[in-house]
């Protein structure tokens, strides 16, 4: 499910089978040689949040990105977010991102982080084939989630 | 006078005849066209899309074929990648739509190891038989959409989804 205004009514409707909320981690930033990458992997991260609504439709609600600068505090930032979406009665709450630092924060936070690839230079179907290898890794991680 | 030359009469009759013709097509040409308008309505989403999988290379083992159309939606044009699981049924060409009929997740080909021969969905562990009909006492409420199919010079196309036949 995206987040609007049709699939919101289903999942009032269907609640207990959309329990999870994906959000898509993106740091801004400004400095000269982070700029292009950072906005590079904010494509990546989109994309492939997008692929992972198409398989998961019916699991999950896929957030608006969330986007922050290297200096706030990523740790408050994740606890606003899981306190705000608790109301919701999500029961996983699981945040995709490219940002690296997030991968040292370790597994209890649910931060799945992947490598971002460049994408700007492939064509359609390059891209499409790069990202479903992406989530046929990350099948797995939600599946093992889901099991507990 | 002679026989072949025009009177000023014949002249202005055929002239009022001829003008007030026309406004009278101008008048009803529309009126017809309204009138049978539901006749030359364009039909929406008959058309076929061209995959890249040749007839001959589809086996019996569900495969996932992705065919991509483009989509548009008020002025912004999208391409859109869409999947379809082909196999071949003897001689048939078989092509069932990807989307579970519980919430609309995507469904795999053999998605969970312990159900071998079917479709699963990930998502709250649905599952169908090959030819599409949801196993009773999982979450699906009916079996998976079909696609219209024709071949086209040895490749296959694909066209709009179809209640399914084959259950």
């Amino acid at each position: 499910m995206h987040w609007n205004g049709k699939d919101s009514a289903v999942f009032q409707a269907q609640k207990e089978y959309i329990d999870t909320a994906v959000i898509p981690l993106i740091v801004i930033d400004g400095s000269e040689h982070g700029f292009p990458f950072a906005a590079s992997a904010a494509d990546f991260t989109l994309s492939l949040a997008n692929i992972i609504e198409n398989q998961f439709k019916g699991r999950i609600v896929l957030f608006p990105s969330f986007s922050y600068t290297k200096t706030q505090d990523k740790q408050s930032l994740l606890e606003i977010w899981k306190e705000e979406l608790a109301k919701a009665d999500f029961k996983y709450i699981f945040f995709i991102t490219s940002d690296r630092e997030w991968s040292t924060m370790g597994d209890e936070h649910d931060v799945i982080w992947t490598p971002s690839v460049p994408l700007d230079s492939m064509d359609q179907k390059m891209r499409n084939s790069v990202l479903e290898d992406q989530l046929r890794q990350l099948i797995p991680i939600f599946a093992k989630k889901w099991a507990n | 006078m002679s026989n072949n030359k025009v009177s000023r009469r014949q002249f202005l009759s055929y002239t009022l005849t001829g003008v007030g013709g026309f406004m009278a097509a101008g008048m009803l040409m529309p009126m017809v066209r309204f009138a049978i308008d539901p006749v030359l309505q364009k039909s929406e989403g008959g058309d076929f899309v061209l995959t890249e999988k040749k007839i001959a290379d589809i086996t019996e083992i569900p495969e996932r074929v992705d065919f991509t159309f483009e989509q548009v939606d008020a002025w912004y044009k999208s391409d859109i990648t869409n999947a379809a699981w082909v196999y071949k049924e003897g001689d048939q060409v078989i092509a069932l739509s990807p989307v579970c009929k519980h919430l609309g997740c995507t469904v795999n080909w053999e998605g969970d190891p312990a159900h071998k021969n079917q479709f699963f969905c990930p998502c709250h562990a649905g599952r169908y038989e090959k030819n599409g009909q949801n196993v009773p006492k999982t979450p699906p409420l009916g079996p998976l959409d079909q696609f219209e199919i024709r071949e086209n010079d040895g490749f296959l196309e694909i066209g709009k989804a179809i209640p399914n036949t084959l259950v």
